[in-house]
């Protein structure tokens, strides 16, 4: 081999030399508030996170115009972590080592989430949890503050399992996707139906890369289910909804819905259309529920959405995402201060207001009241995007003090077949 | 001897980073440097050195981190031992596939490994007690002395490796085995003709190329205190192993080493800097304009300039 060894070092200095290049260019000004986070914005999670980083950015510009956080101006710096784990813990290490943030915002969603809730435990940081599910379970950082209404599995679909006792119904069909997200959501919604004494007809995981699901339904019409519940990610909910509007699911079918991801994004409400009237099914905002401002936020940041050619709609993760501004707003006003430790515990002690309604803490950094709601989407019409924006597309059937409306059932009926 | 002190500096020199440097930074982006020094390394012996195109480094890759993962939930055991088990089960099932596929060649040969990370995945998917689909988070347990931090501890680790790595592929190449892969990559037929033990050589290969992606792969769940199955068995590992050493040079040791140091340090750069989506297409140009221009990566290069002088 003819490598010298001044080859090898030189090759070993040029990978020191590179790994040390980023830190040379991050020198914040003095006197800023810095924010930092990462965002999914390519890959599984993109789209999402590009409409909430709209709503974060709207928070940060309208704090700015106002003269800032404690007179000092936000400088919110932000990376895109593609929704892979793997890059999270380097992101949030530079974020905090290099670019000296003062505040740390988690990635949306729970998988890039998971990875840096060790360094946050360790170094003892504030972190605003950002749509993520149950990721501080087995961490316990004392200094979480997610922004996601439902605190864990069971506080999800209460209303789901409410409405179907109302009804009636005895016996429930489980269909969710093998992921860890549906999974979870699954076994919160099997423990509410073992709770209610319902009888479980069919119960069945479908691997992620499933496209069609017509032989699924078909079993699910077999066992003859009277509340469908199903678990699935966008691309899924989109094959099982068409799937359904094919096949059917068969008469006895009182409820047919709950935790379909994608249901709430405007595309795919567009696209679906008059297939979605009947479904009941979760979400976070429907037009209708009167948070005071958020009406207001919704109107300033649909302008905004159609410039950056984002989510039009805005209703998912939008409002939640200007949220966590308010709460860190709140917060820092509230303790004069950027002390981690006092704004953890202003976070916990006092009640905060925002546009996506009141929010108090639990201990472990949930919701004490989830408000997670379900509604069912009624009257809508094909390849028309804006009847969303109006309220009783969406009926909320719960929780009850956002109540719209009653469900109807059976789905057969309420899809107007 | 002269490699023994290169690598000596050189892990000595990583080793004052620890004790030097205050920001975690360097080190959680120097882990990925490292870990994919280790793959590219690994393989090369098989990729580069027989000629045979493996799609299924996320295979191997997986396994090792999952094998460790479970070892840690099992038994708590320390890292040394979980590297060695990952080693171990990597290692088997690059046995196990090379069985199998090794009667394969070329396209095949590939489609086959991208298939063993398809079954493999699936495997964790429906494995509850690995997390599932859920995924699985750990809790790291306090670094060894000398180590004030985790991280830090596992860049040596890491460092290590690279280095076992680059030792193992190195004497590979030099001995007789070396000579008889390069033979199968030349000429299957006449290798086998002139006696060259193809099958037994090539297994060998695969196992050894499979244990050390299981040990690129072993502390990954330490490193994110989290394991979910599509990250782990992510494609991007496959891309990354196999465009290092063609960026670098696919005959010599060395040129995985070069190429893995160039591009995932680039990719690092490029995530915090510009724009994570460039960092796939960085990959996606520069292998382009390596395949075209320098087929024989930057060690080719620097040996045609110096040729012609």
């Amino acid at each position: 081999m003819n490598f010298t060894r001044r080859k090898v070092l030189g090759a070993a200095g040029a990978a020191a030399l590179t790994a040390t290049l980023p830190g040379r260019r991050a020198f914040g000004q003095a006197g800023q508030v810095k924010i930092g986070m990462s965002m999914p914005q390519t890959g599984s999670l993109g789209a999402g996170g590009k409409a909430a980083l709209v709503a974060l950015r709207m928070w940060v510009d309208e704090v700015n115009q106002k003269g800032g956080l404690l007179g000092r101006k936000i400088e919110f710096i932000v990376y895109d972590d593609q929704t892979n784990p793997a890059l999270t813990p380097s992101i949030y290490t530079k974020l905090l080592d290099v670019d000296k943030v003062d505040l740390l915002i988690a990635p949306y969603g729970t998988v890039p989430t998971a990875p840096i809730m060790p360094l946050v435990k360790q170094r003892d940081l504030l972190l605003m949890g950002n749509f993520s599910f149950q990721v501080n379970h087995t961490v316990k950082h004392d200094k979480w503050f997610n922004n996601l209404p439902a605190a864990d599995a069971s506080s999800w679909f209460p209303g789901f399992f409410e409405q179907g006792q109302k009804l009636g119904a005895k016996s429930i069909a489980f269909l969710a996707a093998d992921q860890e997200f549906a999974q979870n959501l699954a076994s919160g919604a099997k423990e509410l139906a073992k709770k209610g004494g319902m009888k479980t007809v069919y119960d069945q995981n479908y691997p992620p890369t499933t496209t069609d699901f017509s032989s699924l339904i078909r079993a699910i019409r077999a066992a003859k289910p009277e509340l469908v519940f199903v678990c699935s990610y966008p691309n899924d909910s989109v094959a099982i909804v068409r799937g359904v509007h094919e096949i059917g699911v068969g008469e006895g079918v009182k409820i047919f819905g709950g935790g379909m991801v994608g249901l709430q994004f405007t595309p795919i409400m567009e696209s679906l259309g008059s297939m979605l009237n009947g479904i009941v099914n979760y979400n976070s905002y429907v037009p209708g529920i009167k948070y005071p401002g958020i009406e207001e936020f919704l109107s300033r940041y649909q302008k905004r959405a159609a410039e950056e050619k984002v989510d039009p709609l805005g209703f998912y993760l939008p409002p939640f995402n200007y949220a966590i501004g308010q709460m860190i707003e709140q917060a820092v006003n509230g303790t004069k201060s950027l002390d981690q430790k006092k704004l953890a515990q202003y976070l916990h002690t006092n009640e905060m207001k925002t546009i996506v309604g009141p929010i108090r803490y639990r201990a472990d950094g949930e919701w004490a009241q989830p408000r997670m709601l379900m509604a069912q989407f009624r009257g809508i019409v094909d390849k028309n995007v804006d009847q969303f924006r109006s309220p009783g597309k969406q009926v909320v059937l719960y929780p009850g003090e956002y109540k719209t409306g009653d469900v109807v059932a059976p789905y057969e009926k309420a899809r107007g077949k | 001897m002269k490699f023994w002190l290169g690598a000596a500096i050189v892990l000595v020199g990583l080793a004052a980073m620890t004790s030097t440097l205050k920001y975690e930074y360097f080190f959680f982006a120097g882990y990925t440097v490292l870990m994919f020094v280790v793959l590219a390394t690994a393989w090369n012996i098989l990729g580069g050195y027989a000629g045979y195109v493996n799609f299924g480094t996320p295979a191997f890759f997986g396994l090792g981190a999952y094998t460790a993962a479970v070892l840690y939930k099992a038994t708590a055991a320390p890292l040394a031992l979980q590297i060695a088990a990952a080693a171990a089960m990597a290692g088997l099932l690059g046995f196990g596939a090379g069985l199998l596929t090794l009667r394969l060649r070329g396209i095949f040969f590939a489609i086959a490994t991208i298939a063993l990370t398809v079954i493999m995945e699936t495997v964790f998917i429906n494995w509850r007690y690995a997390g599932g689909a859920t995924g699985l988070q750990l809790l790291r347990p306090p670094p060894t002395a000398p180590f004030e931090s985790y991280i830090k501890m596992l860049f040596m680790v890491m460092a290590l490796s690279a280095v076992a790595a680059v030792a193992v592929a190195r004497y590979i190449e030099r001995s007789w085995i070396g000579r008889g892969l390069r033979a199968i990559r030349d000429s299957e037929e006449a290798a086998e003709a002139s006696g060259v033990p193809t099958l037994r050589l090539k297994l060998f290969a695969c196992t050894v190329s499979g244990a050390l992606m299981g040990v690129a792969g072993a502390p990954m769940p330490m490193y994110l205190s989290f394991i979910e199955p599509p990250s782990t068995f992510n494609l991007n590992y496959a891309i990354g192993a196999l465009a290092s050493p063609i960026i670098g040079g696919t005959g010599t040791w060395l040129g995985p080493v070069i190429g893995a140091v160039l591009l995932s340090s680039l990719q690092q750069i490029v995530t915090v800097t510009i724009s994570s989506e460039i960092n796939v297409l960085l990959v996606g140009v520069l292998l382009v304009v390596f395949i075209v221009a320098a087929p024989d990566g930057i060690i080719g290069l620097y040996r045609k300039i110096f040729a012609r002088r």
